[in-house]
């Protein structure tokens, strides 16, 4: 092992060695977290600028398992960003519960850090570690208020099924690795090619597919979504709902345009089914929902359906880089936008943890009781929407124009009509926040904190930022996927 | 460039038009708030300036060019060839008047209107009135959708928090009906982008541009198809009007009064811009159709407004029948049915702007829309009532004022095309004329009914000023209409010769379209 194979690695160490250092220093602080805090924000920050001070040129390490290129790095600022808002968003609210321990950001920062090397892995083994870090700390987090009721139904419900899927993913990467008598994604994607179209091939594409499936609850593989949305931390949820979907998203990239190149074509058309399938699942139970997590939860689902289009016309074109810049563009807008509508239902929560239930009409009169955060939720809901002039708008923008140019008008079609749908729901939020008086009285308790503050005018910052000047991150987004191969 | 703004007026005068109501609304949000005498008048001091640029602006303007005047234009996203171009040809310079000349009105008329969260309404009312400035000065596609889209915000909060009883249903129907039809117009948007990236190596969405790219026919149909239904939605033309009724009976007067005045208009305009733009071909292919749908409405329209018991429903039907002759102008496809088509938008935001800001004020003092309710209100409100019979009579088609030299040179045109379209049509006129005078007649003639109403008081001097300019802008056009038909001459000619290559086609679907008709 060299230096310079650490320095690949080194946002990643920064983040466990911080969330060592929270545990350590655990036990010595008595209420007041706020070192801790520090600790997890600073290392989310420091590691965010140390993946961007290493840009430039691709570091390959440990036998090529690793690298940290513009691809990495782009998902590694954005996981940061979505760890680093999370841990915003999130003291005041374990505090309502009493149950504010470091525990909870050492398990954020493992979670980052399996995310970040999914994304960084060129290794079938090494996505797998990944994977599991990231899914062990998940259920953890999930299961985080352990004296509710519901938050350990979430807990166990995510650790049953994610198990699963995690073990149909690893008989998927050993059938790979029978087939080829390799793990790392280049030799793998070669000999794969050589072979051709076997039915090893299919069923281990299949496998994996199944597997990652789960993880960004694709439908029919969606249906512990809701319940573990319901019953997590609100913060935790917030976090499940953009980290690891986008951590998922962003291996299932790498892994089928390399390992599985060879089937484009084949997987194509297997996403596009998949994506008709979740856009219809996600967009029509969100339509029914009373209780805002859920129809959030049914929300996220509904824009993977719109990022497996992209799949899609990925696999459709053979050449042109336009779907996977589109879909890394539209993770970086849904993951600021979502986070957002997540921040203000944790901040309602904290106002009034007795009567505030997540469900629509505790929403009912909002515009009057804060206006502020109504204002804040109708511009996380009309970037949901994608109503222009919001991140959401841009991301629908680029990702159905590069369906279109994948000559899958009919798909894009689809898929506006159904963001047509949404509105509806979307919109129905506004209608209580705006439209409705309240139906029970609410004792607002104190001002909002200031991390609270600062974690919703990021996110506003950044939906409004990328909804009216797209360019910069179109172009961060296009380095990010011209760059995978390298 | 000619038309450029440096030469033309020598400051970015688009763009100050387009956002100054909004750096109004901004002003009011930070500094104003909490005392409504101070941001009512900020607002109607940021309309009045708005509107007395655009008229500054109209002093500049060239009226013998179909070019674009004005013009502005910078790199918005350059890997994709999205530019802020801004300019307006003559048609769009009308629009630009007319929005900002109805913002004022719609300031002043709802001064006492809205009790509860006021500053909230004056403030969609500006943005409102950005969003729709900059749907007729856009010449970027993408700059276009972005305002298009953006507009629909400020109107669902108008109808949604300050509507009547139902208007949460209301205003999600309008926002829905909308978007489903814009969302699908921008996958045409990219389409066509598209097809021109790869025809031409250029990625653009410059709306000339685009208009010189020539689509082949199957591109045109779909792309006319899905241009269409957009537009035809926010017209709106039958059978998708029926969020109209529902928005128009909800919204509170200042939003009937901009819906009806300028966001309907967003949609013929549209047709003309993009529909007789990009797919002339298929435009012309779609006349007989639109004019079949475009009679239907003028019919069904009347007809359903001669059987409304609710005063402002009545004038909301009326306008689905006053914008099919819009259409039906539009689609005729001659120097006379075009001018008369887009000066019959301004007359119609100018009359139904008028009638509805007339019903707001009978019902702030009635409190009730029931024509049957009514009944002699000419004894009490003598003021009212004469202002009353003018829009009334303007709406109808009464020569001398505007609603008859729009109405006129439609039926000239139809008649040149389709000679039943226009007896049709004609038939659509005399409806007019009957449920308008009945209307008429049952609130402000007959006996006084309700003794209440003898207490109420005439139209006051705030009230009586919102009118006034309604009432010498629709005079002044009836009697005197060519500066604004001038302003329409050359774009008209433009539009014309933007058709002209395939009106032989047009010609021999007459024959099926009459021939549809059973043999005229």
């Amino acid at each position: 092992m060299k230096t310079s194979d650490l320095l690949t690695i080194l946002p990643e160490i920064i983040l466990a060695l911080a969330a060592c250092a929270i545990l350590l220093l655990e036990p010595f602080l008595k209420k007041d977290k706020t070192a801790n805090i520090a600790i997890a924000l600073t290392a989310l920050i420091a590691s965010g600028v140390a993946a961007l001070g290493l840009g430039g040129e691709t570091r390959s390490s440990f036998s090529n398992m690793v690298v940290l290129n513009d691809y990495a790095i782009f998902f590694a600022v954005l996981f940061a960003a979505a760890g680093a808002l999370t841990v915003l968003m999130t003291p005041r609210y374990l505090e309502a519960y009493e149950r504010h321990m470091g525990e909870f950001y050492a398990l954020l920062l493992f979670a980052v850090v399996g995310m970040d090397l999914m994304a960084a892995s060129r290794d079938l083994i090494a996505f797998y570690v990944g994977l599991e870090l990231m899914a062990v700390s998940s259920y953890l987090l999930a299961g985080f208020l352990r004296y509710q009721i519901k938050s350990n139904e979430a807990a166990l419900k995510y650790l049953v099924t994610g198990t699963f899927a995690s073990a149909i993913t690893l008989y998927g990467v050993s059938l790979v690795y029978g087939l080829t008598g390799a793990t790392n994604y280049q030799q793998v994607g070669q000999a794969l090619m050589a072979s051709g179209n076997t039915t090893g091939v299919g069923l281990a594409t299949a496998l994996v597919l199944v597997g990652t499936g789960f993880k960004i609850s694709a439908a029919p593989f969606h249906m512990w979504t809701p319940d573990v949305y319901e019953g997590a931390p609100t913060p935790v949820t917030a976090f499940f709902s953009v980290g690891p979907k986008a951590a998922a998203l962003s291996a299932i990239l790498v892994i089928f345009v390399t390992v599985f190149q060879a089937s484009a074509h084949t997987w194509s058309v297997i996403f596009i089914a998949l994506s008709l399938v979740t856009m219809l699942v996600g967009n029509l139970f969100a339509l029914v929902q009373k209780n805002i997590k859920r129809m959030l939860a049914y929300s996220s689902i509904a824009h993977v359906g719109y990022l497996l289009a992209g799949l899609g016309a990925l696999g459709a074109l053979d050449q042109g880089f336009l779907p996977g810049q589109a879909i890394l563009l539209y993770l970086a807008a849904y993951t600021f936008m979502n986070l957002g509508a997540f921040a203000v239902l944790v901040y309602l929560k904290t106002q009034d943890s007795v009567h505030f239930d997540y469900s629509l009409s505790d929403m009912a009169g909002l515009a009057r009781r804060s206006p502020w955060a109504a204002i804040l939720m109708s511009l996380f809901m009309f970037s949901l929407t994608g109503i222009p002039g919001t991140a959401g708008f841009i991301g629908k923008f680029y990702l159905f124009n590069s369906i279109v140019r994948a000559d899958l008008t009919w798909l894009a079609v689809i898929a506006v009509v159904f963001s047509a749908v949404s509105a509806f729901y979307y919109l129905r939020v506004i209608v209580y926040m705006f439209f409705r008086e309240p139906e029970v009285e609410f004792q607002p308790r104190e001002g909002i904190n200031g991390s609270m503050a600062a974690a919703l005018a990021l996110c506003s910052l950044a939906v409004v930022v990328i909804g009216l000047v797209p360019a910069s991150a179109w172009t961060a987004a296009q380095n990010a996927w011209v760059n995978l191969f390298g | 460039m000619e038309f450029d703004f440096a030469q033309q007026i020598g400051f970015r005068a688009l763009s100050l038009l387009i956002f100054l109501p909004a750096i109004g609304a901004v002003v009011m949000l930070l500094f104003l708030r909490g005392r409504p005498s101070a941001y009512k008048t900020g607002a109607l001091v940021t309309s009045l300036a708005t509107f007395a640029l655009s008229l500054y602006m109209l002093t500049a303007f060239k009226t013998d060019t179909a070019a674009y005047q004005f013009q502005e234009n910078f790199v918005w996203v350059q890997s994709f060839g999205i530019n802020y171009h801004l300019g307006v040809d003559g048609i769009s310079m009308l629009m630009v008047l007319l929005t900002t000349f109805l913002s004022v009105i719609a300031i002043i008329g709802s001064w006492n209107y809205v009790k509860d969260r006021e500053l909230g309404f004056f403030i969609s009312l500006l943005l409102l009135e950005t969003g729709m400035l900059g749907v007729f000065a856009s010449m970027d596609l993408f700059l276009f959708y972005v305002f298009w889209e953006i507009q629909l915000i400020p109107m669902y909060f108008i109808i949604g928090i300050w509507g009547g009883a139902r208007r949460i249903y209301a205003a999600v129907k309008f926002f829905l009906y909308t978007f489903a039809g814009s969302v699908i117009m921008l996958v045409a948007i990219l389409a066509i982008v598209w097809w021109y990236n790869k025809s031409s190596g250029t990625m653009t969405f410059d709306i000339l541009t685009l208009q010189k790219a020539g689509f082949p026919s199957s591109i045109q149909m779909w792309g006319f198809i899905a241009f269409f239904v957009a537009f035809a939605i926010k017209v709106p033309m039958f059978p998708v009007h029926t969020w109209l009724p529902d928005a128009h009976v909800e919204a509170p007067t200042a939003g009937s009064v901009i819906l009806a005045g300028v966001l309907l208009k967003m949609g013929v305009y549209g047709m003309i811009r993009f529909c007789v733009g990009f797919f002339p071909e298929a435009t012309i292919k779609a006349v007989p159709f639109v004019m079949l749908l475009s009679v239907i409405a003028i019919i069904y329209g009347a007809a359903v407004s001669l059987v409304q018991p609710d005063m402002k429903k009545l004038v909301a039907y009326s306008s689905v029948s006053h914008m099919g002759f819009v259409t039906a102008g539009l689609f005729a496809f001659n120097q006379q049915g075009v001018e008369g088509s887009v000066l019959q938008m301004v007359n119609h935001g100018i009359l139904t702007g008028a009638l509805f800001q007339m019903v707001g004020f009978f019902y702030e003092r009635t409190h009730t829309r029931e024509i049957k309710d009514y009944g002699g209100m000419a004894r009490p409100l003598p003021v009212a009532a004469a202002f009353f019979s003018l829009f009334v009579l303007g709406s109808l088609g009464l020569p001398g004022l505007n609603g008859f030299i729009g109405e006129f040179l439609i039926l000239l045109g139809v008649f040149q095309y389709a000679k039943v379209a226009a007896v049709f049509a004609s038939i659509g006129i005399i409806l007019g004329a009957a449920y308008l005078l009945w209307m008429y007649q049952r609130t402000m003639f007959q006996e006084l009914t309700n003794k209440k109403w003898l207490e109420l008081k005439d139209l006051n001097v705030r009230e009586i000023f919102t009118l006034v300019p309604l009432a010498a802008v629709a005079l002044f056009i009836g009697l005197y209409p060519k500066p604004f038909l001038n302003m329409l001459h050359a774009p008209t000619q433009n539009i014309l010769a933007q058709v002209e290559p395939y009106m032989a086609q047009k010609q021999s679907l007459i024959h099926l379209a009459s021939s549809f008709f059973g043999g005229f």
